[in-house]
């Protein structure tokens, strides 16, 4: 078996909406408005019918919350979704870095952040 | 190339909650490759790792030359419980014979992306990660590879 991996260097942020109703929602035609927005790109990572959860990159999360109104009419343009009454909006803090040296090393055995956390 | 799958995943694609617009991006890219493949998209599976792999399985008895399965690349449910349950990557590694993988982790620790390419029997089986311009990227890397 041939196994390689790379660490990804870019500074995240998570967002997340809710307080919608999402039915036949266009990820792409999403993240083309929010990158307009931002300035910067954004992926959706998970969605359900109330709720959509996005990475931010290159954002800082203050960005995001002073700009919260904002992005809430953004995303009430995209296809799919409608916003309600009880929309809200939420952001985490930026990722934080951990050391990889101190990852065990156990292919198959969980992802690295599972088993960091088991050696912490 | 005459016969490929796609397979998409995730039960937010199955309710109809967000579109499939990674199975038209990858079946336009096959067909101006290929114009005469005959492509066959399969009904959306659900987030199991079982359910996975026993449609993979299915799939592999009519002999396609490639199966793409499109979602579930990532850490998802294991890092946060809002997340979906990204189980497509576990189930290639139960189900490949012979397979190479590429991981994509975030400095945080996080798995962001894992990509399983491998054969059983004759068949090319691989996945791409959900996000469109990703599954469209990672699509056409491997038909790159092929020529």
């Amino acid at each position: 078996m041939d196994s390689q991996y790379v660490i990804a260097y870019a500074d995240k942020s998570i967002l997340k909406i809710s307080g919608l109703k999402v039915r036949g929602l266009n990820t792409r035609a999403l993240e083309q408005l929010l990158f307009k927005k931002l300035n910067t790109f954004v992926r959706v990572i998970g969605v359900t019918g109330e709720q959509i959860e996005m990475d931010a990159y290159n954002v800082s999360p203050e960005t995001v919350r002073k700009n919260a109104d904002g992005f809430i009419d953004a995303i009430a343009l995209a296809e799919g979704v409608t916003v309600t009454e009880l929309v809200s909006l939420s952001c985490s803090e930026a990722i934080r870095e951990v050391d990889f040296n101190k990852i065990p090393s156990l292919p198959n055995e969980g992802c690295a952040k599972e088993r960091w956390m088991q050696k912490s | 190339m005459k016969k490929v799958y796609i397979l998409p995943t995730g039960d937010e694609i199955k309710a109809g909650i967000v579109l499939d617009i990674d199975s038209v991006e990858i079946m336009r890219q096959i067909l101006c490759l290929y114009p005469e493949a005959q492509v066959t998209r399969l009904s959306p599976l659900v987030d199991e790792q079982d359910a996975i792999v026993d449609s993979i399985n299915s799939v592999t008895a009519y002999k396609p030359d490639v199966i793409v399965l499109i979602g579930g690349s990532g850490g998802g449910h294991r890092h946060s419980e809002t997340l979906g349950k990204d189980f497509t990557h576990t189930a290639l590694d139960a189900f490949l014979d012979e397979k190479a993988i590429r991981e994509i982790y975030g400095k945080n620790g996080h798995l962001w992306c894992r990509i399983v390419c491998g054969k059983k029997g004759e068949t090319l089986v691989f996945n791409v990660p959900g996000p469109y311009e990703e599954a469209k990227a990672a699509c056409a890397a491997f038909f790159a590879g092929l020529w």
